[in-house]
């Protein structure tokens, strides 16, 4: 058997089951919406948008969120990263905090953020920014620490300045590692976007699902979450296209 | 081999013990409880009711208090079958439940608003009329009474939501939007509402002028039918022990505001002003025309109700109102009846 | 750089990081209403150690919290690592199954918190479902990629020896998996961690994170500062002992 057929058979089986659970009516609209539903609502959002704003914009100011902070996050990040890598002593000074921003739940010092940076952008987008940050530091300053030695050693009996090591053979070495990275913190920004939009704002395509959520409008959430997770998918697709683009020698490593 | 695959063996099994033994409780805690009752922290005189105990004793099972931090929230804990009453959910998100066929049903008020809820302005933005809220900000919890009541007050003035822009705020988070300057008005209750006006703050009042137009809000106390059915006895002892509360807060203010400010997390000062705002209907009074009606014949409040949830169909927050005849039936003064006797 | 001096570098940049917490809030840079200082957290912690946090006491609170987080993650590893090394194995199952996990991957946990409450009530099993969901298909790439890499000589080797599949699988394809398996897991538990103080913000009695939810309705900064470093200090903790238990069992990854 074909592996598509295998594909197509668990994707249909998916969508009868489905149909049958709703139309049947063994479980309520609001936790389970019938397909025709869905459709619906998804033609609303796209005639009427949400809340009197088009839909493309509570999409648009999502992503914008997610590229400030990722942005912001993942630049500095790198950099103290390989900072940290290059200078033990940047390393131990550092590495306290970053070892405690990293696992430290996002949702957990927003309200902290709202204290003090309000309610309007700058908190969603910090917050964004310290997610990203911990991650991409960590993966650069490995990515540092795992470049063969040898190769620097060729480098520097070739002649090579410190600048050059660091162009030439440390950074493209490091490369890899510093995309893994940024994979990983895209996908922890992105879910940190949801926890920043349940703050004020009355945009972004998180807090479309949290407010329709409100009002067991169960039809808008499910097509909010197909929307967030087709942006997923697609934020990946996208840093993988621009790792195979950059890092394409990592497999001759 | 076979030595470091046994030590791998054992390292993985007891790793494994161990997050089970420490999962266990939360596994054990996923089977249902005995009663699951959602409140609200706030300063209100069923916090005494809770605090002694007397409201767990009346229910005659283990109660699992859920804290709540919204009318929705009760909302989707009812839809899920796993709350079983719900006190001092507002009348706007009731209206709504009761339109999406939500099985609950109203037993009690818990208070009628009145000025409790009320639009705070910043004394600095000199606000003196409805067309000086043009281009400010203004923050209210979505979906609340606060809402229903904002909207109203734009409704009525003929504002929309092009000339004010209106935040949704939580509030922790008003409380920090008003403290950093980032909102010139809030819409909300207290505590939130009496720390704004302590801090640069000054009401602007909109309740008189919006319950004339027929924006009245209350709280109230829900249950969920087929849970109710099952425990009439427990029901009516609940509300009795709610309305010896409401005895107690009549006859000694002072006392009752001690014991609710430390429930609440706030003075006994704060307490007694914030409670002075509210119109605690007495039991005896929800059980007439005005209010809940009797058994047998319907109350103003079901026209409330319906009035809100046509209100909030109009502003697409729901899909539909059914007609007032679903309102009538999901107010249930049977149980209310038996405890007044 | 010898170990005690990067130690010593490291409790000076903390006791730096304290001593300016401390300054902000005496010098008045920031008031203390709205950040409370190292004193008032200390406090605090003692407070709630004698009479505990409205009617719950930090124990509870955090065993709620780690109970939850472990009971979901636990339960997307038991499930998660079979599957995705069958997914591995078999292309048949990899076409089957994948596309249903690669959507969910992406999918933000908050984001389907409602739902899962709708369907599982407003208990601990919502909150469990919602780690699972989040956990599981990270955990099931993982192994999927680590059973992919094992390199096919091994397992043609292990078939002339006459080994069985389930022999292949367990002595062959798992253990060589393991390393790819365990940065799945940390990757898992680490958003498993961040997911359980999101699902504690909804209709939860207990837990660190309502403890942070709770005290912020008051403004209670001094308690959600407390709760924060808890929640770090367990959040390094958990890393940590995953960590610890990777090379502890990981320990020829260097040698192939």
């Amino acid at each position: 058997m074909r592996p598509w057929i295998a594909t197509a058979l668990t994707a249909s089986t998916l969508a009868a089951g489905w149909m049958w659970l709703t139309l049947s009516g063994v479980v309520s609209d609001l936790f389970l919406p019938p397909p025709r539903e869905l459709w619906d609502a998804l033609l609303d959002l796209l005639q009427n948008g949400y809340k009197s704003r088009p839909l493309w914009e509570h999409i648009a100011d999502s992503l914008i969120r997610v590229f400030t902070g990722f942005g912001l996050g993942a630049a500095i990040g790198t950099l103290l990263g390989l900072l940290m890598g290059y200078l033990p002593i940047v390393d131990a000074l550092a590495a306290p905090f970053v070892e405690f921003l990293r696992p430290l739940p996002q949702l957990a010092y927003l309200v902290l953020l709202i204290i003090w940076l309000g309610i309007g952008e700058t908190s969603k987008i910090t917050l964004l920014f310290l997610a990203a940050l911990p991650v991409s530091a960590v993966a650069a300053r490995d990515g540092v620490r795992n470049v063969s030695q040898a190769r620097v050693r060729v480098a520097q009996s070739l002649g090579a300045s410190e600048w050059q090591i660091f162009r030439h053979v440390v950074f493209p070495s490091a490369l890899a590692e510093i995309f893994t990275g940024a994979r990983l913190a895209v996908g922890i920004v992105y879910g940190t976007l949801i926890a920043s939009e349940i703050i004020a704002g009355t945009s972004g395509i998180g807090w479309m699902i949290l407010d329709a959520g409100r009002f067991l409008r169960s039809d808008y959430v499910f097509v909010g979450i197909l929307i967030i997770g087709f942006m997923g998918i697609a934020l990946d697709r996208l840093l993988l296209a621009a790792e195979a683009r950059w890092v394409h020698w990592a497999g001759r490593l | 081999m076979t030595k470091t695959l046994t030590t791998r063996r054992r390292l993985l099994q007891g790793a494994g013990l161990g997050a089970a033994a420490l999962a266990a409780p939360a596994i054990a805690r996923a089977a249902p409880a005995s009663a699951n009752f959602a409140f609200f922290v706030s300063t209100s005189p069923f916090m005494i009711a809770k605090g002694d105990g007397s409201i767990e004793q009346a229910a005659g099972a283990k109660v699992n208090w859920i804290e709540v931090a919204s009318g929705a929230e009760i909302n989707t804990g009812m839809a899920a079958g796993s709350m079983d009453i719900g006190f001092g959910i507002g009348s706007s998100p009731t209206a709504s439940g009761i339109s999406q066929g939500i099985g609950y049903e109203v037993i009690a008020m818990m208070d009628n608003i009145g000025p409790a809820e009320e639009m705070t302005v910043r004394k600095s933005a000199n606000i003196k009329s409805p067309a000086d809220f043009k281009g400010k900000n203004v923050g209210v919890p979505f979906g609340s009474t606060s809402h229903f009541r904002l909207l109203g007050f734009l409704e009525v003035n003929h504002l929309t939501h092009r000339d004010v822009n209106v935040l949704d705020l939580r509030g922790d988070a008003m409380m920090a939007a008003w403290t950093r300057g980032d909102i010139d008005a809030g819409y909300i209750w207290s505590p939130v509402k009496s720390k704004m006006l302590t801090a640069g703050g000054e009401v602007y009042k909109t309740y008189d002028k919006l319950e004339a137009a027929g924006y009245v809000i209350a709280d109230l106390i829900i249950a969920r039918t087929a849970w109710a059915a099952t425990n009439p006895a427990a029901v009516a002892a609940i509300l009795a022990a709610y309305g010896k509360t409401l005895d107690t807060y009549a006859k000694s203010p002072d006392e009752a505001s001690v014991i609710v400010g430390k429930q609440a997390g706030v003075t006994a000062a704060v307490a007694k002003a914030d409670m002075a705002e509210y119109d605690f209907v007495p039991l005896k009074a929800q059980l007439t025309p005005a209010w809940l009606g009797v058994p047998g014949t319907e109350g103003k409040f079901a026209g409330v109700l319906k009035g809100t949830a046509d209100f909030l169909v109009e502003q697409k927050s729901i899909r539909a109102a059914p007609a007032l005849s679903a309102f009538v039936k999901a107010i249930n003064t049977g149980y209310l009846a038996k405890t007044v006797g | 750089m010898h170990d005690w001096r990067s130690l010593a570098l490291g409790s000076l940049s903390v006791a730096t990081g304290l001593i300016v917490w401390y300054l902000i809030g005496a010098l008045n840079l920031v008031s203390t209403d709205l950040l409370a200082g190292p004193a008032d957290v200390w406090a605090a912690l003692v407070d709630i150690l004698h009479n505990g946090y409205r009617d719950t006491t930090l124990a509870q609170n955090i065993l709620a919290t780690l109970g939850r987080c472990l009971a979901g993650f636990a339960a997307a590893a038991m499930l998660g690592v079979p599957l995705g090394l069958w997914m591995g194995l078999s292309r048949m199952a990899d076409a089957a199954i994948n596309f249903v996990i690669q959507f969910l991957r992406p999918l933000p946990p908050l984001s389907y918190l409602v739902l899962l409450i709708l369907w599982f009530g407003t208990g601990d099993l919502s909150k469990i479902a919602l780690l699972f969901m989040g956990a599981f298909p990270t955990i099931t790439t993982a192994a999927m990629a680590g059973a992919r890499q094992v390199s096919a000589q091994r397992i043609q080797a292990a078939r002339s020896l006459g080994a069985t599949p389930r022999q292949v699988l367990f002595f062959v394809v798992f253990p060589a998996s393991l390393s790819t398996i365990f940065i799945g897991l940390r990757i898992a538990l680490a958003g498993a961690f961040s997911s359980v103080v999101a699902a504690e913000l909804m209709a939860a009695s207990d837990g660190l994170g309502w403890m942070v939810f709770s005290a912020s309705r008051f403004l209670r900064t001094d308690i959600i500062l407390l709760g924060i470093i808890l929640l770090g200090l367990f959040g390094m903790g958990l890393s940590r002992t995953l960590v610890v238990i990777d090379n502890r069992l990981i320990h020829w990854r260097g040698r192939e």
